[in-house]
């Protein structure tokens, strides 16, 4: 016979009965349920861009396909490689805190921070190309060829996607260096793995984030 | 699972990434036509639900969470369905003045 008890309702919904019965295992999916909504709204933020960025390309696509060849693809994809290797030591990083390896995560997290430094590194030398190539619209724009207008708003919509991304990595890679150094000076120890997630997912999402830039802003049509 | 055996989990996750992204930029050379967008899109969108699913946990996330997080996707559908219907459909009119 059934047990219609409000008990039974709620394992329905939650995951597993685990989460019901252990209050920190509730608390850990409040957690991680706020970040995803959290994320959620900036998944609209960047939205706006995206948004933004295909009307423009509906309008203008000889000025994109022209624009998309004057960026730097080898630079481009060597940061791409370095951010997918940054999400993956993050990843590790949260694997280790989970097990309670405190030490073991914050050098993770440390890696992760480099990488982080490394992909502005690089971002910063293409800015400096870009500027050189006279690719900077409103201060130093002077594109060969025709399709100006097209290429300008590329440009705009380049400099405005790459640059509000690499605030968000610049935020993350603060985050990520302070709770490396709380791990070290034990301030966030063992059984408490919900702050390292979320920050995981807060770093993967701007990773999810240059995945979709990519091939946007690097790959239009490179034949 | 053990502890090893999830660290090697991510760590193949990574290597299926970077697979992807030679794919991605080696099709970008092929004269493929409107075809180049579509696979470039395609594998960008495996890429990030790799990323989604293993790395963000998704996979082992509760119905809740997943409903969760898929919101930022319905309503960015939303907003590019919304921009372009209003953009995509009016004849743009100079101001009489």
């Amino acid at each position: 016979m059934k047990d219609p008890t409000p008990t039974t309702r709620i394992r329905n919904v939650a995951t597993s009965e685990s989460e019901v019965r252990d209050p920190l295992r509730r608390q850990e999916h409040a957690a991680a349920l706020g970040m995803w909504l959290f994320l959620a709204t900036e998944t609209l933020f960047v939205g706006a861009l995206f948004a933004a960025y295909l009307l423009v390309r509906i309008t203008h696509p000889q000025g994109f396909i022209l624009g998309s060849r004057e960026t730097d693809i080898v630079l481009g994809t060597l940061n791409t490689a370095v951010l997918l290797t940054s999400s993956l030591t993050m990843a590790l990083a949260v694997d280790r805190q989970r097990v309670d390896m405190t030490r073991a995560a914050s050098r993770w997290l440390m890696i992760t921070a480099v990488l982080g430094l490394i992909f502005l590194g690089i971002k910063g030398l293409e800015y400096t190309l870009d500027w050189r190539h006279g690719l900077v619209p409103g201060l130093h724009f002077e594109p060969v060829g025709g399709q100006a207008r097209g290429m300008e708003l590329f440009f705009f919509l380049y400099f405005m996607m790459t640059g509000v991304h690499a605030l968000h990595l610049f935020l993350g890679i603060g985050l990520v260096g302070a709770f490396a150094a709380m791990l070290q000076r034990g301030r966030l120890g063992a059984g408490n793995p919900a702050p390292i997630e979320n920050l995981g997912l807060y770093w993967h999402f701007v990773d999810v984030v240059w995945i979709f830039l990519f091939p946007l802003l690097y790959l239009v049509h490179r034949t | 699972m053990s502890e090893r055996s999830a660290a090697r989990r991510l760590m193949g996750v990574w290597a299926l990434l970077m697979l992807l992204l030679a794919l991605t930029v080696g099709s970008a050379f092929l004269p493929l036509g409107v075809g180049n967008t579509l696979l470039s899109l395609l594998i960008a969108a495996a890429k990030a639900s790799l990323v989604v699913a293993f790395y963000m946990h998704l996979r082992t996330g509760s119905a809740p969470l997943r409903l969760i997080a898929s919101t930022g996707l319905l309503w960015l559908l939303l907003l590019i369905m919304l921009t372009l219907a209003d953009t995509l459909t009016r004849p743009s009119v100079s101001a009489p003045w």
